[in-house]
């Protein structure tokens, strides 16, 4: 059930980054096809073979899993600002990208660092589960090093979710409106992910759950407002060419 | 209020006795799935009605009156009142006759007699019927009649739609005819409603200089919001796909 869930997440992501390919090469809004990109292989990365394989290539040290964190914070970076953007949400754009968005970005990367030098992470295994099992102080030092690496998306996206919820409200096409409630649906589901630490062991699968769908429904969400920017250009000539006969 | 699929077959028999289904939809230009569904699920709409009446020669107004939830149509019907009148006459009519005043057109120039004025219901229609027959409290008691909630009856009168269920409450609240409202919603014309032929006009002729400018004007300001509005969820739009798309 979860090998599913990751594995057609994976294809999702991947097909999405491949259909910008060609407005990449235009020039049309890199960024997203930057963000769809490194979404696909964080995605890559969290899925137990290929991360073993890429973590051996690296030394085997997991280095991979800190690689994963910091791909996970640049895109979530990128959503945010062109979101924010977007919406035109100008107090939250100043909160990820003025002073107290890069202070919170330095602080929660500084942790995470400091916090993966100081255990013992050899032997590759995804989300780290090798590694926690080794010592009682490895298992909490994980606990801390994947809370920090929860916490920078969750930061982003509880600074998008104002905006969202207003834009599910407002008059804006329909397409837009579902893109914008599924961003914010993504939102909860990474703010959810803070809460991990208290979830009772048994509720793994509901982790699992949580973490994809928050990733759909941000891929999903990006790709609508896109289908829904095709869909006005293809009515809008259409209506040119109406008027001009 | 839909009307209930007994009733309506009884009706129909009335009027068109032993003629088989296809055929009412053939003659009225109704599609036939669409009639087999409203007879399956019980409920025929008050078009579908109006449709089938105009195809057999009978006053849609009569023919809605045999039925319960609309017997408030039957009778004599009140003549309309000049507010009524003007409010379905289209801005663009109305500023036509603010330029034919003697008030604002300069001397020596007056001349070709004014067009005929365009049907009802105009692109405004509904909201300025229930604006001119509101007397503050209209919208109150017609909610309060119905129980279908004030911000739902706006959202309707914005999007210049009204349900001939509200309509019908909407103009006995107001004490008004209770045709009226049919006719800004366009479910049946003028004439159907029993208004005089050149009615419209008439109210319009017999308008102040000062009146007539004055409502010209708050229809003009009305306008302007509407468009100012749609200009601005453009730009926003724009913005988004900007962004995003």
């Amino acid at each position: 059930m979860i090998d599913i869930l990751q594995w057609s997440t994976l294809a999702i992501c991947a097909l999405t980054a491949a259909a910008r390919v060609p407005s990449a090469i235009r020039g049309e809004n890199r960024s997203l096809f930057y963000i769809f990109g490194l979404m696909t292989v964080a995605i890559l990365l969290s899925i137990e073979a290929p991360y073993v394989a890429i973590d051996q290539a690296l030394g085997g040290i997991n280095l991979a899993n800190l690689l994963l964190r910091f791909i996970i914070f640049a895109a979530i970076y990128f959503v945010g600002i062109r979101v924010t953007r977007g919406f035109g949400a100008d107090s939250a754009y100043r909160l990820i990208t003025g002073k107290a968005g890069m202070v919170v970005l330095l602080v929660i990367s500084l942790a995470l660092m400091i916090l993966f030098f100081m255990m013992d992470t050899a032997g590759s295994s995804a989300g780290l589960a090798g590694p926690s099992q080794k010592s009682e102080r490895n298992f909490v030092l994980v606990e801390y090093y994947g809370a920090a690496g929860r916490a920078y998306p969750a930061y982003v996206s509880l600074v998008l979710l104002p905006a969202m919820v207003s834009a599910v409200r407002s008059r804006l096409p329909v397409l837009v409106r579902v893109a914008a409630a599924l961003l914010a649906t993504g939102g909860v589901a990474i703010a959810l992910t803070l809460l991990f630490p208290v979830v009772p062991p048994e509720w793994g699968a509901a982790e699992f759950v949580i973490n994809y769908t928050a990733v759909l429904c941000f891929v999903l969400g990006l790709a609508l407002i896109w289908a829904a920017r095709v869909q006005n250009r293809k009515t809008s000539s259409a209506k040119r060419t109406y008027t001009e006969k | 209020m839909t009307i209930p699929a007994k009733a309506f077959q009884r009706w129909l028999q009335g009027i068109a006795p032993d003629v088989s289904t296809a055929d009412v939809c053939r003659i009225s230009g109704i599609k036939r799935t669409t009639l087999a569904q409203q007879l399956v699920r019980g409920k025929v709409s008050v078009s579908t009605v109006v449709s089938i009446s105009r195809a057999y020669d009978v006053n849609p107004l009569a023919a809605l009156a045999t039925f319960e939830a609309y017997r408030d149509l039957a009778g004599p019907q009140a003549l309309p009142t000049r507010c009524e009148l003007v409010s379905q006459v289209s801005t663009a009519d109305l500023l036509r006759a603010v330029l034919a005043r003697p008030a604002t057109e300069p001397a020596g120039t007056s001349g070709s007699a004014s067009p005929p004025l365009t049907a009802a219901p105009h692109a405004t229609s509904v909201k300025n019927w229930v604006d001119a027959i509101d007397d503050g409290e209209v919208r109150h008691r017609v909610s309060a009649a119905t129980g279908v909630a004030p911000q739902n009856y706006s959202a309707q009168l914005t999007a210049n739609r009204l349900s001939p269920e509200l309509a019908l409450a909407t103009a006995l609240a107001a004490g008004v005819g209770p045709a009226g409202g049919l006719v800004a919603t366009g479910l049946i014309t003028e004439e159907e409603a029993g208004w005089p032929p050149g009615a419209r006009q008439a109210a319009l002729d017999s308008l102040s200089d000062g009146d007539l400018t004055a409502l010209a004007g708050d229809r003009l300001q009305a306008l302007g919001k509407v468009l100012k509005r749609q200009e601005q969820d453009q730009a926003q739009t724009e913005k988004i796909w900007e962004n995003l798309g």
